[in-house]
């Protein structure tokens, strides 16, 4: 756009940033099951402060498409009466959103204090080492990804792998990373537990 | 003493409505009901009920200054965006005794005349957010929540909004930034949530674990609430340890507690054949203390004495496997990374000192270096708007004053001198 | 009455000076107010309180941290220190955060010379980094890092300092918040979605805001330093009728140097008019002034029917003559641009009472456009781009308006289309456009239908190239003229450069013109139309201000800035290095005794 007569924009003038852009993506529309759960959400703040519906619909996309595509994050501005750049301003800041796309089965390992203690460095190592990728990086077959994270806050069952967002792999060792990681390429989904507690009296 | 707030969490059902009911449960929000709203507030300032998040500011207090005479709606927020590394208090209540938490926060809304309380839980305990919300249901079901609460007229909603990976969101201000849908950075206070929070509205945010401890007060009474602990820390306690021990764990014990005790009592002492080197009382924020520091009631006040903070109570519990120049350095690596960006001293001097951490422990720093960490650090606390600044500055400067020795060995020796058998294979190659 | 205004000020102490300011003032506003000079980069009078830079910090008794003076409200018998040893380390300290990773580029920066960066660094920074490790870099090294940044502006991440005046602009006033900031903590970066820049009509503000080298305009972009526009003159924008107040600038140079010497134009702080902001229109579109289309010297179509130069004798003959061989001066009309003064419009009122005008014989024109902007934006351009709508309204010229604003000359064009006007004299001092469609008058002349078209205006516009005679004149920073804006207001628009080549002031062409057609004007100054203007509407008290106007002449930037600019006065204040206050003389040290700084005054 140019709005005015003397002022012509030509952007191939002048040098452009390398900065990582979001990924435009497909073309992105919520599914209706989705909408629906974002509109069921919405019901919950009053009806001028939609905003805060904004992490929920941030969430939805990334159900739907993996990551967070730029289609992705206009989508969910159209519906929140937000601005595209307000909308990536909220996603980039919260690590949770993967802003780039990530393999099917992303493995977070934490690195705080209390993992690391008890070898949380050893488990991504190994990690690593089975998987052929460096931390941040995802496999040729688009299956994994590495990721560290900070504390998950279940130190006492250190080290713990979190596994899309949602899995946790607690008390890791090379030794059970290795296993789970044969066992999601056999089972896939079903291979993720979950969360065992575990309270002393 | 017995649990009160972890009682059953080993019981394979006790997060159920049914098990809950059994068990005194929506007692206490059927005493409070029955009660004045301001006479609920005196009863918590009477029990001096400190808040659990990390400050210890009375929570009757906290309630007290949530203005009253405002057509705006209020709020209670119940800060479940449990984040502090080492602790993990918040996501057992809330996996294990779900309904106390709501049975806290629907008390809270009636003594501060909230309609509803957002349960804002950190994106990463998911598991735990699906729990809260089965059990929601099934309290909205039977009239616990929802309209006309147990026939009394009181309506009050319960809301669990999800975060999405953010240290800074525990901080009751970003928390409010956040839950509004926006970047959880601080907000300048005055005004505080008590004036302006939520949507600019009076909002009390409120801990997880504090809000556990106010029915049991309500219901058992101030009398009972003050006969556990020490002198104004009353009321049962959380205690996360981890690290280096034999059995790590979220015990609950009184403030009498010493921190030795807990260690070495509850939590098995450290692993066998090892030494105790050092023990961070109260999360990664404050200030570490050394073995011979340990004597002391684990008490708001008493760490304070000591030099410390009680913070969160998480213990982290460190053997002499580990080298502190590395430790400042995994911490600072956190900070860092969670740093919100607003202000510029902690933005710019966190990975400033995470340079410079990163040289000493390769074995590539100065003893300039160590005295450069110190001052570094010193220039952060104090300087920004919210505690993180206080925070981040922590690590470096405890380990640098306790642990002085350990930073000049490194830049002596030109490598880490500190044998350890559980770092990174590849790491400890790199810098041993 | 007393009772109240005692109770709308507070009292405090500041560095053992009684300071009394309105209530609901920050310390920092106070101490501007007071000539205190506390140093700050996230607080801007425009915008909303931030808290984020922490260089504001002062010491307030009775509170046990140092307070953010931004973002602290005044009370009654607060004392604030902004001068003790911990006050100025600290200070220090925080410099020394923002700076390491901050490029060292001043030299080829544009803001250099006026940024506050620069000057609050050099009076209360350390005089030395502790930084060893390679800056922070985001896009590129050097003249890489300046990155497109939308039509008007370009990006240098590595000068960021993340104040996010620039975000807080955008959300707050211009309402559409293209700008965010992206990532977090050490990444943080100022960043538009999917770098596609910023696009608004206000984005030439960011370049104001911005306390760094960051955001800079394409449009000043290399073309001068603040040394190099020694002069600023205070002056109105006329491009719309909301008259911003506005600044223009005037680059020194050389007899024998190319280029222009009107080099930009910036707001001026007017809180009933403007704020503290202007539109990209008045910011950007002065280069016509002195452009390649300007009119240099009076045009009289040849035999040959070409427009041949002359000079103002000739051409003023010729005026006598074609004028009385079209049917004299009672055959003349005049249609006339809004763009036109007060004094413009009064002398042009003389002329037709002298020449006996019917009041159908003037008709006024303007150009209405709709300006693309945020409904709710907090800065609204008007669609009228003129100037004096209402100075001819009040003059009593009949100024018609169609239902959307436009100007109503459906008369007039149907009188000139008819072939019923015989002689027409244009006053279109405005750029090119800005008198509104004029293209069926070019018609019109081109199908013979108007005998004698004489252009009186600044540029060559189609219009001026199918006219027998053209006179130029001035364009509005060439001229001391009033105007009366959309509010009603009277404003005046200063004489900040002379008229091009032998162009002249436009009331001095019209009374030449007059004394040509024998209409006895005999002012001799702008000035002199303004008075006998002024006595004419004495009766009128929106006008009594009209011969007190004051207009102000090219001052050194330095005066300028301190008499008009109280928002940023501080930074001129150090720019020019006469009172730089306290400097911390050591490194900052995280704990030393107080009595081991060292404050010294700066030589």
């Amino acid at each position: 756009m140019s709005f005015h007569p003397l002022m012509e924009y030509d952007p191939g003038r002048f040098h452009h940033s390398e900065r990582k852009i979001a990924d435009e993506g497909a073309p992105f529309v919520f599914t209706p099951e989705r909408r629906a759960k974002l509109d069921e959400i919405l019901t919950e703040y009053p009806p001028e402060r939609k905003r805060s519906a904004v992490l929920a619909a941030l969430y939805l996309v990334q159900e739907q498409e993996g990551y967070l595509t730029a289609n992705g994050m206009r989508h969910v501005a159209g519906i929140l009466d937000l601005t595209p750049a307000e909308v990536e301003d909220v996603a980039t800041y919260y690590v949770m959103f993967f802003k780039e796309k990530v393999g099917k089965y992303v493995l977070q390992v934490c690195r705080t204090l209390s993992c690391a203690l008890n070898g949380a460095e050893r488990v991504t190592e190994s990690l690593s080492e089975k998987l052929g990728i460096k931390v941040g990086e995802t496999d040729p077959s688009g299956m994994f990804t590495l990721l560290e994270f900070e504390c998950l806050g279940a130190c006492d069952r250190a080290p713990v792998v979190m596994v899309n967002n949602e899995h946790w792999h607690e008390h890791a060792t090379p030794e059970s990373c290795s296993k789970l990681i044969d066992d999601i390429k056999a089972k896939g989904e079903a291979a993720l537990s979950g969360c065992h507690l575990k309270v002393e009296k | 003493m017995d649990p009160v707030l972890t009682r059953y969490v080993r019981e394979p059902n006790g997060h159920t409505l049914d098990f809950f009911l059994q068990h005194q449960g929506y007692e206490g929000l059927k005493k409070a009901l029955a009660m004045k709203p301001g006479d609920v507030i005196e009863m918590v300032k009477a029990s001096g009920l400190r808040g659990r998040g990390g400050a210890g500011f009375p929570t009757g207090l906290k309630w007290q200054f949530v203005l009253k005479d405002t057509p705006l709606p209020k709020y209670i927020a119940c800060n479940a965006d449990e984040s502090e590394p080492g602790t993990f208090k918040d996501h057992v209540l809330m996996e294990r005794n779900p309904h106390l938490v709501f049975e806290g926060c629907l008390i809270g809304c009636w003594a501060i005349g909230a309609k509803v309380a957002y349960i804002y839980i950190r994106g990463e305990f998911y598991h735990v957010q699906k729990v809260l919300e089965a059990e929601l249901a099934k309290a909205y079901d039977k009239g616990y929540v929802g309209k006309n609460i147990l026939g009394t007229g009181f309506d009050c909603d319960i809301v669990i909004h999800r975060g999405a990976g953010a240290y800074e969101a525990g901080e009751e201000t970003a928390l409010i930034e956040s839950f509004e849908g926006k970047r959880a950075q601080p907000r300048i206070k005055p005004p505080f949530p008590a004036v302006s929070g939520i949507y600019n509205c009076p909002t009390a945010v409120n801990n997880v674990e504090t809000l556990c401890n106010v029915p049991g007060i309500v219901l058992n009474g101030v009398e009972w609430y003050t006969s556990l602990g020490p002198d104004k820390n009353f009321g049962p306690k959380l205690y996360c340890v981890s690290g280096h021990v034999k059995k790590p764990g979220v015990y609950e014990a009184t403030m009498k507690t010493t921190l030795r005790e807990l260690i070495f009592d509850y939590a098995g002492g450290v692993r066998d054949g090892h030494r105790l080197k050092a023990v961070i009382p109260g999360g990664s924020s404050v200030p570490m203390l050394l073995p011979d520091q340990l004597d002391i009631p684990a008490s708001f006040d008493d760490v304070a004495k000591a030099g410390s903070m009680l913070g969160s109570a998480a213990i982290i519990v460190m053997d002499e496997t580990t080298c502190m120049v590395w430790v400042a350095k995994n911490l600072m690596y956190f900070y860092r990374h969670e740093s919100c960006g607003k202000c510029t001293p902690c933005r710019e001097g966190g990975d400033w000192l995470y340079k410079i951490l990163t040289r000493l422990e390769n074995g590539e720093g100065s003893m300039r270096d160590i005295d450069l960490i110190a001052s570094v650090a010193g220039n952060i606390a104090g300087k920004t708007l919210c505690p993180f600044g206080d925070a981040a500055a922590a690590p470096a400067l405890t380990t640098v004053k306790n642990f002085r020795s350990e930073f000049e060995d490194h830049v002596r020796e030109g490598r880490c001198t500190v044998p350890s058998d559980w770092r990174g294979w590849r790491v400890a190659a790199g810098a041993h | 009455m007393y009772d109240r205004q005692v109770m709308d000020t507070v009292t405090l102490t500041i560095d053992g000076r009684q300071v009394t300011v309105e209530k609901g003032r920050t310390v920092l506003q106070a101490a501007i107010e007071s000539g205190i000079k506390i140093p700050y980069y996230c607080y801007h009078p425009g915008l909303g309180i931030d808290g984020s830079c922490r260089v504001c910090i002062v010491k307030i008794e009775k509170m046990p941290k140092l307070q953010t003076s931004c973002s602290t409200t005044v009370t009654e018998g607060m004392v604030v220190h902004t001068r003790t040893p911990e006050v100025v380390e600290a200070r220090a300290s925080v410099f020394e955060f923002l700076l390491i990773n901050h490029p060292l580029d001043c030299p080829v920066c544009d803001k250099g010379g006026e940024c506050p960066l620069q000057d609050f660094s050099y009076s209360f920074g350390p005089n030395e980094s502790r930084m060893e490790f390679p800056r922070r870099v985001f896009d590129g090294e050097g003249v890489r890092a300046d990155v497109d940044f939308g039509p008007t502006l370009m990006l240098n991440r590595n000068r960021c300092i993340l104040c996010t005046r620039c975000v807080r602009f955008m959300r707050e006033i211009d309402t559409d918040a293209q700008i965010n900031i992206t990532d977090r903590g050490y990444g943080s970066e100022i960043a538009t979605f999917q770098e596609q820049g910023v696009h608004s009509l206000l984005s030439g503000n960011l370049m104001d805001v911005c306390p760094v080298g960051a955001i800079t305009t394409k449009d000043y972009r290399f073309k001068a330093r603040p040394w190099d526009n020694p002069e600023a003159v205070d002056t109105i924008c006329t491009l719309c009728e909301k008259g911003c107040n506005t600044t223009a600038w005037i680059k020194a140079k050389p007899e024998w140097a190319k280029g222009p010497q009107l080099i930009r134009m910036t707001p001026r702080l007017n809180p009933d008019v403007n704020g503290y902001w202007m539109c990209d229109i008045g910011r950007f579109d002065y280069h016509w002034i002195e452009g390649d289309h300007r009119l240099q010297r009076p045009l009289v179509r040849s035999e040959a029917g070409t427009l041949e130069p002359t000079d103002w004798t000739n051409a003023l003959s010729k005026v006598a003559d074609k004028v009385t061989a079209a049917g004299g001066t009672g055959a003349l009309r005049f249609f006339v641009s809004a763009q036109a003064s007060l004094e413009e419009l009064f002398l042009i009122g003389r002329l037709g009472g002298a020449f006996g005008l019917p009041e159908s014989g003037v008709a006024v024109g303007w150009r209405q456009r709709e300006k693309p902007q945020p409904k709710h934006a907090k800065f609204k351009i008007p669609p009228t781009d003129a100037p004096n709508v209402n100075g001819a309204r009040v003059l009593g010229f009949p100024v018609k308006t169609g239902s959307d604003g436009t100007a109503d000359i459906s008369a007039f064009r149907a009188a000139v289309e008819q072939g019923r006007i015989s002689a027409l004299y244009v006053f279109d001092p405005g750029p090119d456009g800005y008198i509104g469609d004029v293209s069926w008058l070019v018609e019109a002349k081109r199908a013979g239908r108007l005998p004698l078209l004489i252009v009186h205006g600044v540029v060559m516009t189609e219009l001026a190239s199918v006219a027998d005679i053209v006179l130029p004149g001035a364009a509005w920073v060439e001229k001391d003229a009033a105007y009366v804006n959309a509010q009603g207001r009277l404003q005046g628009a200063s004489r900040a450069m002379a008229p091009p080549g032998d162009a002249q002031e436009d009331w001095q062409v019209f009374v030449n013109v007059g004394l040509a057609l024998g209409a006895g004007l005999t002012y001799t100054s702008s000035a002199a139309v303004r008075a006998d203007l002024a006595a004419t509407l004495s009766a009128n008290e929106a006008f009594a201000g009209l011969t007190s106007l004051a207009f102000s002449r090219p001052v050194t930037a330095r005066h300028w800035l301190q008499a008009s600019n109280p928002s940023e006065r501080w930074k001129w204040d150090f720019m020019f290095q006469d009172l730089p206050p306290v400097k911390f003389a050591g490194t900052p040290r995280a704990t030393s005794p107080p009595q081991t700084i060292a404050l010294r005054e700066v030589d």
